[in-house]
């Protein structure tokens, strides 16, 4: 087993130890120990509700730097669909493409024609399938990661296709080294992501030994430099430069509507996702083909390293997609030979990296699971957060786990203080 | 004897659709803490569901008993209400009374009871009609040892 990891990073001199970003994981992933919040890789599933919660901006996700661009003799910048949406209603994807050039990558991609095909491979795939239903995208790697370690046992409902952003990156290094005579290790690319999940899936990939990918860039950190070189460079003169339907993709909805199979559904939102999986745990929806699940709000637009608000995002789409007209892009024929020789398919199966249990074995996990309830029995309930836990029930969980003390609970240490006002004179004195 | 190494019991209200599942989500959780292998914990996951459903639209009130054992992981559902009438009947697959309000919500396929039998390695169900219903199941999981890790 890899040992699991995550991107976000949190900065000491700027966390404060409020409990926001703790209160606020799904997971339960994050403990406030003294004035700093520290994540648990074991827990963490990279949504990035804490970079989004945080008021102090003190939570980061692990992104590339300049320099790290210099370790190659050629860059690439590899944009999420979402950069396109974020300049306004005007800006086309084209110029989107060449201010990415302006401000240092020496060349782009466009993953938009990735996105066309992979609906098509969708379909195919789910043609042949036999089961278990429904299928989930793998496109958020926040809901991969969720189900190997929330819902293990539907590991095998994952699609076993690779992302868009994935084989855009392996066709293109392909490309490259054939066009301009490097080695492969000498071509870097960069994802332009919306999100911290992006960048945890390239340094530690599911369903690949490697990530084709080197790393990645948060749209938020590079908007600044590409509002700026957008204006310099002028409308744009090709305003094809992408796929309509594979632009789609960028907001939750866009896989399913370019796919012939429409018995399918669309989930978006951390909380509507964990509440849809466990009904498809207990074995709801096996009639429905495929879901396409987004922990963010509203798909990859609402990404938590974008600057433009998910709404306006979505108008901004919709404006490109008015320009751009439905049209089809991608040669069928070449999808059918593409899926011969298996280009889509993922190079090592999905594991199931299932939660820590209580304990080593059913009789220490039992054990503790009473200690535990009895714990929790005693403990006021308000889920504070003052002991740097989200709620009363993980701090008896960590207290099992001989990870945190009941006089953490700040309720606990008063009711014993007022019974035993000796204990504060001894500790003054 | 049979050691039961942990129980507990969860309330179920007959036609709550609102918090249908709860009490299955709840197990789920518990047997997650507990490291019970997750394809166990599956299909135990299934028939809870669609026993916690059938007393929801058949029953006036229900028990679900979570019992562990060192072998296998045990439910017993227990309600009362109408009961069933002729067992042998409820348990062919797309046999089922349901009404059309039951079926708009997406149930009643006739499929419950002969799910619980095909995702458990032990079953057992008795009903007297005007009185309640009371299933027992279970789902075999590694002697002694948590699955997980």
């Amino acid at each position: 087993m890899t040992e699991r990891a995550h991107s976000i990073e949190i900065s000491a001199a700027d966390c404060i130890g409020c409990v926001d970003c703790c209160k606020g994981c799904p997971t339960q992933a994050i403990r406030v120990r003294g004035r700093l919040a520290v994540v648990d890789s074991e827990l963490c599933i990279d949504c990035g509700a804490c970079i989004r919660n945080c008021r102090y901006h003190a939570v980061r996700a692990r992104t590339s730097t300049p320099s790290d661009l210099k370790r190659f003799k050629h860059s690439v910048a590899l944009p999420s669909l979402t950069l396109y949406a974020q300049f306004g209603r005007n800006v086309d994807p084209g110029q989107v493409l060449r201010a990415l050039a302006r401000i240092g990558f020496d060349s782009t991609y466009d993953i938009s024609w990735m996105c066309e095909m992979l609906a098509g491979a969708t379909d195919a795939y789910l043609s042949e399938c036999k089961g278990p239903w429904p299928k989930i995208s793998v496109t958020c790697p926040a809901i991969v990661r969720l189900i190997q370690m929330q819902y293990p046992g539907m590991v095998a409902n994952l699609v076993p296709i690779e992302t868009a952003r994935e084989l855009a990156a392996k066709l293109l290094r392909r490309k490259l080294t054939y066009e301009l005579r490097l080695k492969p290790e000498e071509i870097g690319i960069f994802f332009i992501t919306p999100c911290s999940a992006i960048v945890n899936s390239i340094h530690n990939p599911e369903g690949l030994e490697e990530s084709y990918l080197d790393g990645a860039f948060g749209i938020s950190e590079l908007y600044g430099p590409l509002l700026q070189a957008i204006k310099a460079e002028g409308p744009s003169e090709d305003p094809s430069a992408v796929s309509g339907r594979g632009l789609l993709w960028a907001r939750a909805g866009g896989e399913i509507s370019g796919m012939r199979n429409k018995n399918t559904m669309t989930v978006r939102g951390v909380g509507d996702v964990l509440r849809v999986f466990d009904r498809l745990e207990a074995g709801t929806f096996q009639a429905v083909d495929f879901i396409e699940a987004y922990i963010c709000p509203d798909g990859c637009v609402g990404g938590q390293l974008t600057v433009e608000g998910r709404y306006a995002a979505h108008r901004n789409l919709q404006e490109i997609l008015g320009r751009l007209g439905d049209q089809k892009g991608v040669d069928e024929e070449k999808v059918r030979s593409l899926l011969r020789e298996h280009f889509f398919d993922i190079e090592e199966q999905f594991t199931a990296r299932p939660i820590r249990p209580l304990g080593r074995d059913l009789r220490e996990a039992i054990s503790r699971k009473k200690e535990a309830e009895a714990i929790l029995a005693t403990l006021p309930r308000k889920d504070c957060a003052a002991c740097g836990a989200p709620s009363c029930a993980t701090l008896a969980g960590d207290i099992v786990r001989g990870r945190a003390a009941l006089q953490d609970c700040v309720f606990v240490k008063l009711d014993e203080l007022q019974r035993n006002p000796e204990t504060v004179k001894d500790r003054q004195s | 004897m049979e050691e039961i190494l942990y129980s507990e019991t969860y309330q179920i209200t007959g036609n709550d659709y609102e918090r249908g599942g709860e009490a299955a989500t709840q197990v789920k959780m518990v047997l997650k803490e507990l490291g019970i292998d997750p394809a166990a914990i599956r299909r135990l996951s299934i028939a809870n569901f669609e026993a916690e459903m059938n007393v929801i639209m058949y029953a006036l009130h229900g028990e679900l008993r979570l019992q562990v054992l060192p072998d296998v992981v045990r439910v017993v559902v227990e309600d009362r209400g109408q009961g069933i009438p002729d067992i042998g009947l409820a348990m062919q697959e797309g046999y089922s009374t349901a009404t059309p309000e039951m079926r708009q919500r997406g149930f009643g396929a006739g499929l419950g009871l002969p799910n619980i039998r095909k995702n458990t390695d032990e079953f057992e169900i008795r009903s007297t009609p005007g009185v309640g219903t009371t299933l027992r199941y279970g789902v075999r999981v590694a002697g002694g040892e948590a699955g997980g890790a």
